[in-house]
């Protein structure tokens, strides 16, 4: 089948079957008759895609039209995505800020600091999430070094946490100090040499939280060792039933060790 | 998300930790495929079989399971490693061929696996497992200098964590299946299109 022939049945599904969109096998037909533009030179598609966009059709339909864009990789398609990122609202907004990171576009990337700025809380972590999807952990950075806001800071690092970004996080500490989300972060992104100093963080702790996020990052880096070092330093017999609980959740071989000595009464 | 990451790496630390042998017939699979697949559009231009191609292919797969491996054996040491350090540190081939015919396989595997999710018995495991496997692809990306399927795959990853979630309402989980299966399906479409343009041009 040549290309001329496909596009010419895509176009046909798409602009001529508008009469009945609530029944859904047009619905399917038409996702089918999208999917299909993938195969068609980018000039060829990019005409039939702003009908799409800015025709009578379902919020779905427009955006499978958005990925439809995102993988046609010309400036013609990113700047679509761009106009439908700063235009539209709700779900086609959002799913256009994800595209702009799949797309992968410097200049579309670095004009969605604006927009996480002018956002609401969707539009913030649709642009959190873009910036994922392009791997920009300088970005995610910018927002959560330059942010007052506490919710923001911490899901921007947690964002940095789950993309292992090491250097920011710990360009962060140095900034910020010690905050909850960060040492979770730091655990999370599997930093060895932080994770090590998850034992003197939880030492020389001033609050019950940081001790507690402490001890929850050693559980989730999976350092047996650091927490068995905290169990046996520890003088309070509080502190030491806390951190027995979570060597019993890490599924700790000693634990049954220590768990006998206390029965014993010895430590 | 940190709600999800954490879930996941719990359920992770429940797992035994050893190469599932779903994953491994997986990609025992691949490997059968990328021979037929190198086998069928070898013949057309040339009846003759592209052994150096095959073994390339083989090795491509064969490195991708090492890294299944020891991303598993790493999440059994004590300083555990995301899977991603793991594979990062095995030897890279670039190899589009192989890698574009690895993904065809990805992606066709992955979009049946999420339209049958309903029917499977623990969709969650499921999901985690594609999420494993789309970690590997993405690093083998990564490593085949090709970010824009690096950042294709690592924008399906929230979304098969939204879908791994328990809570999931069911009309949510299925607009979800249907998003990642018509995406699946485009960039099948697409490294088919792709595939067979280099496959004429050569």
């Amino acid at each position: 089948m040549n290309n001329s022939f496909k596009l010419a049945m895509v176009a046909t599904l798409l602009l001529l079957t508008t009469s009945s969109l609530a029944q859904t096998d047009d619905e399917d037909f038409r996702m089918t008759a999208l999917e299909a533009l993938i195969a068609a030179p980018p000039e060829r598609a990019l005409p039939i895609v702003e009908k799409v966009l800015a025709g009578n059709h379902s919020t779905d339909l427009k955006e499978r039209a958005l990925f439809i864009l995102s993988q046609m990789e010309t400036p013609e398609s990113q700047a679509q995505l761009l106009a439908f990122a700063n235009d539209s609202q709700g779900g086609l907004q959002t799913e256009a800020i994800r595209m702009i990171g799949i797309g992968g576009d410097k200049e579309a990337l670095a004009s969605l600091g604006q927009l996480y700025r002018g956002g609401d809380a969707n539009v913030r972590e649709a642009v959190l999430e873009a910036y994922l999807i392009a791997d920009d952990a300088a970005a995610i950075f910018e927002i959560a070094a330059n942010t007052d806001d506490e919710e923001e800071f911490e899901d921007a690092v947690e964002m940095l946490g789950a993309m292992g970004a090491n250097e920011q996080l710990r360009e962060l500490r140095g900034r910020n100090g010690l905050s909850e989300s960060l040492i979770l972060a730091l655990a999370i992104s599997g930093d060895a040499e932080a994770v090590n100093d998850l034992v003197s963080i939880y030492q020389d702790a001033e609050t019950e939280e940081i001790k507690d996020s402490a001890l929850e990052g050693l559980m989730i880096a999976g350092h047996d060792e650091g927490m068995l070092q905290l169990y046996r330093s520890a003088g309070d017999a509080a502190d030491k039933r806390q951190i027995l609980e979570y060597l019993v959740m890490m599924d700790n071989e000693a634990v049954w060790d220590l768990i006998d000595s206390a029965l014993e009464g010895s430590n | 998300m940190n709600d999800q990451i954490d879930d996941l790496i719990a359920a992770h630390r429940d797992e035994i930790h050893s190469p599932p042998p779903a994953t491994m017939q997986r990609w025992h699979d691949a490997i059968d495929d990328a021979a037929t697949s190198e086998q069928t559009a070898a013949r057309p231009a040339n009846t003759s079989f592209h052994p150096g191609s095959f073994v390339m292919g083989l090795a491509i797969a064969a490195t991708l399971a090492l890294g299944i491996a020891i991303g598993f054996l790493m999440a059994g040491s004590e300083t555990e490693a995301p899977a991603t350090i793991a594979i990062a540190d095995t030897p890279s081939a670039p190899m589009p061929g192989a890698l574009s015919r690895g993904l065809q396989v990805h992606f066709r595997d992955s979009r049946d696996q999420i339209l049958n999710l309903p029917d499977a018995d623990d969709p969650t495991l499921l999901v985690l497992r594609i999420i494993e496997q789309n970690r590997l692809f993405e690093n083998a990306a990564i490593n085949s200098d090709a970010p824009k399927l690096a950042r294709v795959l690592r924008a399906f990853e929230p979304i098969l964590l939204q879908l791994a979630a328990d809570d999931l309402a069911p009309e949510d989980a299925q607009a979800l299946q249907a998003q990642l299966a018509f995406e699946l399906n485009v960039m099948l479409t697409k490294l088919n299109v792709e595939s067979s343009d280099d496959s004429h041009t050569t």
